[in-house]
């Protein structure tokens, strides 16, 4: 399992090197002058020259990105244009509240997305297999931006029992911390538990039929015997694959809803530096993001491994 | 006839909810303590159904037991609760399937996968349960059984998968085992040594047993009693040695013929010309009609009763059993 996941990890580099080198051109690409956006009103050309000299903006591109990634390698993304502080700082500060929306909004899909799925397969063509199927489409048609208002409206601003915004670092307060991001981790979770759902559901149904599930019968199991330890353990091997490459979906996700319920978070950093076009901040949270793709795609196949026997011989 | 029989089969039918017609028909059998009953058929004639309706694994819906009673030990299997079914399951009944490449969980070592059975029914702790499983292994020989149990089914060949299946089935000793085609997934080889296994095991613990089968070889070897279905019913019953030497029923006699003869008896039960009706299909008279060389107006139109051939419980449906005097006569 170590050299499966150390082998794994050499082949990442030359794929992160690539994405690197991607999202530096695309950047440069783009139309708009960042040192014009940081001069703000002042725009006279000595103070232009000035700040490109700064930031080695005259250099040939190459070198540009050389200097990028070398210091890149070195811990060091650069600094912010716009508030003059290290980009890896920034990240620092902002990834922990994402990686708690996250995870929170994770752990709502897996307990709603899971039981649910085995429940409707279980019950498949029954009353309860309908409900969970309407719910889940409503739950994956219904926008975010829409749920998460209508949740502020209802339980934050009539009930009065959740924050409707703010954000409480779980070191300062744990439980604060976690009253405020409940709301938007359960937004963020449901259109996941949505996906979950179907697909749990699809993976039970499949091997509910097996003849392993019936030979558990044969021996006299009870049915929770039979669906918990001989069904869903098989089941889950795709669907852990499904939890994992969600994560984009998640992250994606995640900005909206941070902007929603005003949460200082990742998203946030990423909006406000496409908006005032902060290379650096840009450049350092897409290359962070393309990491952590790649470490969630070699956990996802790690976990398959280990949940299917027949993998881990190899 | 001093006891009475482990098993008693009478009138069971099976259906598909909302048709009319039966895909299992009123079909009787009894199983003593200790013996072999062969069930033989073309493939679809209800084998595996009857099977699984005796061990309450039926795949309700749609399949349903629309008729009859199944007393084994005082119980009627076709209406016990399902708590007290799983009671029985696995414990005083057990079931092997066919295909051995499926039947294994794959995501749970043998040894786990033998002790669950123990546990369900018995008292005994972890250790205890694995202990079982070990000795489970090794009586039906598997090699190494001590580094067998551990692994997972995808590490074993198909024979020795089957023989686990075997160990599962019983590993509470049970009165009864149900075995639907039990080596027709093995090779030839393979099978002769599963069967010998069996019989051994069968031999040794006195447990009765229901082996489904195509294989008249097969039966030859392993049978005391021989139950031949047709079309969802049974069509002749018998000792094996009346069903082999004096067969009644047209159908039979078709099979027997196919025989090459006993020693070399592997052939599959194909070559009586023309095809079993389909079950949404079936004939009013005597389903064989259609491929029955002495059928007439009265078999087309009226199911056969069943009657007694000979003073043993050789019992055959049609209506011109004995057949002696039509051959004598035609
Ligand atoms: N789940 C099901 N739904 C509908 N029809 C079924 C189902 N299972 C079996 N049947 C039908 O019932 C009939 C009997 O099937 P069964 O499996 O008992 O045959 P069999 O005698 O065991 O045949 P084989 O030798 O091929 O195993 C077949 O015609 C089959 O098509
Ligand atoms: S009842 Fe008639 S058709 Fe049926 S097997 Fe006997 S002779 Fe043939
Ligand atoms: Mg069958």
């Amino acid at each position: 399992m170590l050299r499966f996941i150390g082998h794994r990890l050499l082949i990442a580099i030359p794929t992160i090197l690539l994405i690197s080198v991607f999202v530096f051109l695309l950047q440069k690409l783009l139309p708009g002058d960042p040192v014009l956006a940081l001069a703000g009103e002042d725009r006279n050309p000595e103070m232009l020259a000035f700040l490109r000299e700064k930031y080695h903006l005259n250099d040939p591109i190459y070198v540009q990105y050389f200097n990028w990634i070398w210091n890149a390698l070195q811990g060091d993304l650069g600094i912010s244009l716009r508030t003059n502080q290290p980009v890896t700082t920034l990240i620092a500060q902002k990834l922990p509240v994402t990686i708690q929306l996250a995870v929170m909004a994770l752990f709502f899909a897996v307990i709603i997305g899971i039981p649910a799925g085995i429940l409707s397969a279980y019950k498949k063509g029954t009353w309860i297999d309908w409900v969970a199927n309407i719910v889940a489409l409503s739950g994956l048609s219904i926008p975010n931006f829409w749920l998460g208002i209508m949740m502020i409206l209802l339980v934050s601003v009539n009930l009065g029992w959740l924050p409707a915004s703010g954000y409480q670092p779980f070191t300062d307060d744990p439980l604060q911390s976690l009253k405020t991001m409940m709301m938007p981790a359960f937004v963020l979770g449901t259109g996941l538990a949505a996906t979950l759902m179907r697909h749990t559901r699809s993976a039970m149904l499949g091997v509910l039929q097996s003849d392993y599930v019936r030979t558990a019968r044969a021996k006299g199991l009870g049915e929770r015997s039979v669906v918990v330890k001989h069904a869903l353990r098989n089941a889950l091997v795709p669907v852990v694959t499904v939890v994992t490459l969600l994560f984009g979906e998640l992250l994606a996700g995640a900005v909206l809803t941070e902007q929603i319920f005003t949460i200082p978070g990742f998203g946030k950093l990423v909006v406000d530096a496409v908006f005032n076009r902060d290379y650096a901040v840009v450049q350092g949270i897409v290359l962070c993001t393309a990491i952590a793709f790649i470490l969630m795609n070699i956990l996802s196949d790690a976990l398959y491994r280990v949940l299917n026997p027949k993998m881990s011989d190899q | 006839m001093t006891e009475a029989p482990l098993l008693d089969v009478a009138g069971l039918s099976i259906r598909i909810d909302g048709t009319a017609r039966d895909l299992v028909s009123d079909l009787s059998f009894t199983l003593n303590k200790g013996e072999t009953l062969c069930i033989v058929g073309e493939s679809g004639c209800g084998k595996s159904l009857t099977a699984l309706a005796l061990m309450g694994l039926l795949a309700t819906p749609p399949l349903r037991v629309t008729g009859g009673t199944a007393r084994f030990r005082g119980d009627d299997l076709l209406t016990l609760p399902p708590a007290q079914m799983r009671k029985l399951r696995g414990d005083r009944i057990g079931m092997i399937f066919q295909e051995p490449m499926t039947s294994l969980n794959p995501a749970l070592k043998i040894g786990d996968q033998i002790a669950e059975a123990v546990r369900r029914h018995t008292e005994l702790s972890e250790a205890d349960a694995r202990a079982h499983a070990l000795e489970m292994l090794r009586r039906v020989r598997i090699p190494a059984p001590e580094t067998r149990l551990d692994v997972y089914p995808h590490n074993l060949s198909g024979g020795m998968r089957q023989r686990v299946m075997i160990a599962i089935a019983l590993a509470n000793t049970p009165d009864l085992v149900l075995a639907d085609e039990p080596t027709t997934a093995l090779d030839v080889t393979i099978q002769a040594q599963v069967l010998e296994l069996m019989r051994n095991l069968q031999r040794d613990t006195g447990t009765a047993m229901i082996l489904i089968t195509h294989d008249l070889g097969v039966v030859a070897e392993m049978a005391d009693h021989v139950a031949v279905m047709y079309a969802g019913q049974m069509v002749e019953t018998g000792p094996v040695a009346a069903i082999f030497d004096d067969p009644q029923h047209p159908y039979t006699i078709g099979l027997m013929s196919s025989m090459p003869g006993l020693d070399g008896g592997s052939d599959r039960l194909v070559t009586i010309p023309g095809v079993v009706p389909p079950a949404r299909d079936m004939p009013g008279g005597c389903r064989f009609a259609a491929r029955c060389p002495f059928a007439d107006a009265q078999c087309a139109q009226v199911p056969p009763t069943t009657s007694a051939a000979g003073n043993t419980s050789h019992r055959v449906a049609c209506w011109k059993a004995p057949l002696e005097q039509q051959e004598d006569a035609a």
